[in-house]
């Protein structure tokens, strides 16, 4: 019974896990920025809707706050940051260095505004129902279960039909050629930013009321990120997908054996074990060079 | 205020030693690692271990630390290094966080979250450092040794190949290098140095907690080397000295809340860094949009 207890646990984290990482991973894979800041959008996102909700707005006004956050965020820092860099040819690295440093300022600042401590978004929603005999299920984990099936049905459906979903494919796959096409790869580039930045809202949104919320847990955030992007192989949004659920599961059914601060152990024990068997991850196309 | 500048002199070197160690493999060998303070904080623990049970002198602890910081960053860099820089940033990352918890459970060696207390002074050839005044002397003296080594290798056949991989690893295994064989070398030369200065840290201190070697820590080190000029052999020095100095010159400014001047201080040099990359990825040393140093 704490097995299956543990596997619900783990699909409600792996689809948080997954959705947050597909983010990170769609944008890394079309635009080849490593946006590290990724991130603090999670923290604004979630800082946002825990505002709006405490002030007694409401959930729907949180949620679009939150939305309206996040989107704002990655377009601001994609045009301002980004762009800037990639006119001179910026390299992994200044880029790198520069989504860093905002994800450190953005920490700081919310720090500053609601204190570095955790705070928890209070719904109805997080209290268990016991489903069985000592099986405990919160309505939140089925909220992020049916989330991650919306989110990716629409994105999957986006990818293949859209004529936009296309040109976002087809600029990770040859930039330059794109370009020859006729179609603007900054303008494809910031709906990249757009979608990696909405998939993090719903992540954002239901880790407040079930893990809790901190201002230094964007750097959480992204070891999960880049881990389920390396581990699901870069450049694939499904690989990415299959990898989170398989963190988020591995994380909570370890708990059957270690203690839970081991829990990001277990995470980098994955990290590690196909950074040297399989580099190129689960669903990667070429080798990693 | 004299005891005041003595303690900012040692940190400044200590901090100056790890700047300049990151820089070797991030400004020459372009491995951007986030698991800096981990060296740091085996060095320290390492050799605090071998000070309190076996002999405070210098010529245990150090080889020690050094032993310690080479074989764990072997660990990580034989197959992180293999594959492209990314890898390199996720598994110093993961190892950062897995290692934070690692010096918070591990209480035999490390002592938990409370950490470790009484460490003994440094040990040198019979002669115990304690004083800041003649401590100042040894950190100074380990900076500039560090430096010398650092400079020597970087204008070695070692240092040419590790710029050639970093300006462009195909060609640089075209030449016939062995790109991760030179890029591994780098790393474990880097981390051993760096335990040197938990050494150093632990016994200036005689007291170390988990506190000092966590994430905040490695981006500290980083923002010093990006800040001063990554690439440059004064830049890490440089940084160092800009970044410690921060908070006491916030502290000046009256109008800044006093109680969130650590959260200023990240704010500026995370902004620092972000600027820096936009208008002077070289930082403050380097060439303005030159292309070596701190670009590719």
């Amino acid at each position: 019974m704490l097995a299956l207890q543990l596997t619900i646990t783990g699909l409600q984290t792996g689809a948080l896990y997954a959705l947050t990482a597909v983010g990170f991973s769609l944008i890394f894979g079309s635009t080849r920025i490593f946006h590290f800041a990724h991130g603090a959008t999670f923290i604004i996102a979630a800082y946002l809707f825990y505002f709006v909700n405490v002030s007694g707005y409401g959930v729907v006004l949180g949620i679009a706050a939150a939305t309206a956050g996040a989107i704002a965020f990655g377009l601001l820092l994609n045009r301002f940051v980004y762009v800037p860099i990639q006119r001179d040819e910026g390299s992994f690295f200044t880029v790198f260095v520069a989504s860093f440093g905002i994800g450190i300022v953005i920490q700081n600042i919310v720090g500053m505004i609601f204190g570095r401590g955790f705070v928890t978004v209070q719904t109805p929603l997080s209290f268990s129902v016991e489903l069985m005999d000592g099986l405990y299920v919160s309505p939140l984990a089925w909220i992020s279960m049916l989330c991650a099936v919306v989110f990716f049905g629409i994105l999957w459906c986006f990818l293949r039909y859209s004529n936009l979903g296309l040109s976002l494919r087809a600029l990770a796959d040859n930039p330059e050629l794109v370009k020859a096409f006729g179609l603007n790869p900054r303008y494809i580039s910031a709906c990249a930013f757009t979608i990696g930045s909405i998939l993090v809202v719903p992540a954002a949104i239901i880790s407040g009321a079930t893990s809790g919320l901190n201002p230094a847990m964007g750097h959480h955030v992204m070891l999960i990120s880049l881990a389920a992007t390396i581990v699901g192989g870069i450049g694939s949004v499904a690989g990415t997908l299959l990898a989170g659920l398989a963190l988020g599961l591995a994380e909570s059914l370890a708990l059957l054996y270690v203690d839970s601060q081991w829990t990001e152990a277990v995470t980098f024990a994955i990290l590690f074990l196909f950074i040297i068997v399989r580099p190129s991850g689960l669903l990667g196309r070429s080798a990693a060079h | 205020m004299e005891a005041y500048l003595l303690n900012l002199v040692i940190l400044i070197s200590i901090y100056s030693i790890l700047a300049s160690t990151l820089n070797f493999i991030m400004g020459y060998a372009g491995i951007y690692s986030l698991a800096h303070a981990v060296f740091f904080g085996v060095g320290a623990y390492a050799g605090t271990f071998v000070a309190t049970h076996f002999s405070a002198s210098i010529f245990f602890t150090l080889p020690a630390a050094m032993i310690a910081g080479a074989v764990l960053s072997l660990i990580l860099a034989l197959p992180a290094l293999r594959v492209r820089g990314e890898y390199f940033v996720a598994a110093s990352l993961g190892l950062q966080v897995l290692a934070v918890t690692i010096f918070s459970e591990w209480k035999s060696v490390t002592g938990g979250i409370g950490g470790l207390i009484g460490i003994p002074p440094l040990d040198i050839a019979g002669f115990e450092v304690f004083k800041p005044n003649q401590f100042v002397f040894v950190t100074v003296v380990g900076l500039i040794i560090v430096l010398f080594i650092i400079n020597r290798l970087v204008h070695s056949s070692f240092g040419r190949s590790l710029r050639a991989i970093r300006d462009s690893e195909s060609a640089a295994a075209a030449f016939g290098k062995n790109v991760p064989l030179i890029k591994t070398i780098s790393v474990v030369i880097s981390s051993a140095l760096t335990a040197v200065a938990g050494v150093m840290y632990a016994s200036y201190l005689s007291f170390i907690n988990v506190e000092s070697f966590t994430l905040d820590t490695s981006v500290l080190i980083m923002a010093m080397v990006i800040i001063g000029g990554t690439g440059t052999q004064a830049g890490p020095i440089i940084g160092a000295a800009l970044l410690l100095l921060l908070p006491s010159l916030i502290s000046y400014l009256d109008f800044l809340p006093q109680t969130e001047i650590g959260s200023i201080q990240q704010i500026i040099y995370g902004l620092g860094m972000a600027l820096l990359m936009i208008y002077r990825p070289g930082g403050i040393v380097g060439l303005k949009k030159q292309s070596g140093g701190g670009k590719k």
